[in-house]
């Protein structure tokens, strides 16, 4: 069965042309919109429906972290509660682990939802009567696993997320952040491929935020896990996300690195979001290096060979340290121990403004 | 046809009915009637077989454990006074009502409160109901009940029940409809069957609903249970209606003093019950 085998090897999860139509009358709206092709706009003018998520396709891949970046409104949290159906989709089709998610039996989606997709809350909804060790533990109580283990898996859960002496107490007894370390720890007890973690870390404070994200990329990478985070913070999609989607309206206006989307902005909203990053970890060498052979025949004088030597995947900030302790206004990038490019001054300070280098640059 | 006559066409047909419920159902509400005996002269006697120190110390157990130490003392001394005003026969009658009262009105009120929590139309045609329970005097109860059920306690057990329902069954139903969105989100993306989002989530939130309606529950039945002295309940409620026909106004007195030393001591005990519920959900 083709299902089987793409349980093991395709996306984890496949959304293909997902529209989310709310309101009455979204029947009609749906039909509108598959015969005659209608947009978000005209739905809302024609029929009075609000469109919570537009057209949207994209894939989540095993192992990795793929962030879902939108301002309030933008259809990022409905869109992640499609993924498990907690909101049924208007139209389109979704595959967690090679199978259709609508067209599952009540029975089914449970399964599905405790084995293979823990989810994280931003408000974290720990229950207030149960001790923290008896919330890790929920996900395994729910799948009726008797209560020697699951206190013993849940403990180990705790203690991943550095929780291992807060078991007895009540959530209420615990800070923001720890709060939100035990709803990790009930996602993570179930132990399953997937993690959907809507805004968790938006209610806490920036430090505690930052630490949190570092922390939460780490064990994830660790435990093999692959995650899809929503977050309102592109700062917090650049820290964790191996992929980005920017969301507006409902639909995804561009897919990619970080670096794909401060260097190549789809469009003025995305350009506008992306100009108050910081480009010193996002800009690689490879983005801001001039080809070996291009340099050299400018700058015949310069011994390549006795610049200061870095890999592609340096960062600007990692370059302009070379570039100040080096004492040469050029850096050699390297590739497999061979000079591919070279960092001038000029391409350097190209890449902190965040552009790529183009053809005017001069060297 | 003029108005006097509808009413009076109109209380003959009441009249007839109830002259008919008790030809035909005689059997059946004779046998409602020990069942409801049955039950109270069942709590009587766990009440007043043990000598008045043993349930003294057990309201200074339950004081304390559910509200201080303090409050515990008090309980048992207020108790005690209640056998030195030579009242303590009544007192526990009237605590044996109230008990029985409460358990069998919280045996409909709670799961009907349930049912009502959960399925909105249900709830919407029950509203009138209750509102109509809650707002005709209680004393109105007693009548349909002693035509069918006699003098005694089991009509004043039947009416009491009547009346302390509503209360409960509107609390329970209030506390398994508010459930926290977000907890409703968990138990739905933990993969909850609905049987287990019920008794791990909507039900732990909805117990200090649940718990100040049994408060209420049992607040009603205290109320109910002096009015229904009037139908021979027996207790403190006869001892007070007694001594009001003889213009016996220390001993009406004294009856009215205990009934408030009893009602303030269950007050405090399911008082305190709910502030410990809701002290776990904060």
């Amino acid at each position: 069965m083709s299902a089987a085998t793409s349980e093991t090897t395709g996306p984890l999860i496949d959304c293909r042309s997902v529209w989310k139509v709310f309101g009455k009358g979204s029947d009609l709206a749906i039909r509108a919109i598959t015969e005659r092709g209608l947009g978000k706009a005209e739905v809302l003018k024609e029929f009075g429906c609000v469109v919570g998520v537009a057209d949207v396709s994209l894939t989540l891949n095993r192992g990795e972290i793929f962030c879902i970046m939108g301002l309030s409104g933008s259809g990022k949290s409905t869109l992640i509660r499609l993924f498990n159906r907690l909101i049924e989709p208007s139209l389109g089709r979704i595959f967690v682990r090679g199978q259709d998610v609508s067209a599952m039996n009540a029975e089914q989606l449970r399964q599905v939802r405790a084995r293979h997709l823990g989810m994280v809350f931003q408000s974290v909804a720990l229950l207030p009567n149960r001790t923290v060790l008896e919330n890790a533990a929920f996900g395994l109580e729910v799948q009726k696993i008797d209560k020697a283990r699951r206190n013993e898996t849940a403990r180990a859960a705790l203690a991943r997320v550095g929780l291992a002496e807060w078991g007895d107490r009540f959530p209420s007894e615990l800070s923001g952040g720890m709060q939100q370390r035990v709803g990790l720890a009930r996602a993570l007890a179930s132990d399953p491929e997937i993690i959907l973690m809507d805004e968790p870390f938006s209610a806490l404070d920036p430090l505690i935020r930052r630490q949190l994200q570092d922390e939460f990329r780490q064990l994830s990478k660790d435990l093999g896990k692959s995650a899809v985070f929503i977050t309102h913070d592109l700062d917090e999609a650049i820290r964790i996300g191996d992929r980005i989607a920017i969301m507006k309206d409902g639909a995804i206006v561009q897919v990619g690195t970080a670096e794909d989307i401060v260097l190549k902005p789809a469009d003025s909203y995305v350009e506008k979001f992306v100009a108050g990053i910081s480009r010193l970890h996002l800009v690689k060498a490879h983005s801001v290096m001039h080809p070996l052979a291009a340099f050299r025949a400018v700058r015949p004088e310069v011994d390549v060979a006795k610049l200061p030597r870095t890999g592609t995947d340096s960062d600007v900030d990692e370059l302009i340290r070379l570039a100040v302790d080096g004492r040469q206004d050029a850096i050699a990038v390297v590739e497999q121990d061979k000079v591919v490019g070279v960092v001038t001054t000029r391409s350097l300070l190209q890449g902190v403004r965040g552009k790529e280098l183009g053809e005017a640059t001069a060297l | 046809m003029d108005t006097d006559t509808l009413t009076t066409a109109i209380d003959e047909a009441v009249d007839n009915g109830l002259n008919w419920l008790n030809d035909h159902g005689g059997d059946f509400f004779d046998a409602i009637r020990s069942l409801l005996e049955g039950f109270y002269d069942a709590i009587e006697w766990i009440l007043l077989a043990p000598p008045y120190l043993v349930v003294m110390l057990v309201a200074l157990l339950l004081g304390w454990r559910t509200v201080s130490l303090r409050f515990g003392f008090a309980a048992a001394v207020g108790l005690g006074f209640c056998a030195v005003m030579g009242l303590w026969k009544e007192t526990m009658e009237t605590l044996a009502l109230v008990i029985a009262a409460t358990l069998l009105a919280l045996l409909i009120a709670i799961p009907v409160g349930v049912l009502a929590g959960f399925r909105p139309r249900f709830d919407s045609w029950l509203q009138p109901i209750l509102d109509m329970l809650q707002t005709l005097p209680p004393y109105i109860y007693l009548l349909p009940a002693i035509a069918l059920l006699g003098f005694g306690p089991a009509t004043a057990l039947a009416a009491t029940v009547v009346v302390a329902v509503p209360p409960a069954l509107r609390l329970t139903a209030h506390g398994i409809r508010f459930t926290p969105q977000n907890f409703l989100e968990l138990g739905q993306a933990t993969g909850t069957t609905p049987m287990q989002m019920f008794t791990k989530i909507r039900l732990p939130f909805a117990m200090p609903s649940i718990m100040a309606g049994v408060n209420q529950c049992i607040m009603m039945a205290v109320g109910m249970v002096v009015i229904a002295g009037i139908v021979g309940s027996g207790g403190l409620g006869s001892a007070i209606y007694d001594a009001i026909r003889t213009l016996d106004i220390g001993k009406s007195i004294d009856g009215g003093i205990a009934i408030v030393i009893l009602s303030m001591i269950l007050d405090r005990i399911t008082a305190g019950a709910v502030a410990a519920e809701s002290e776990a959900d904060r």
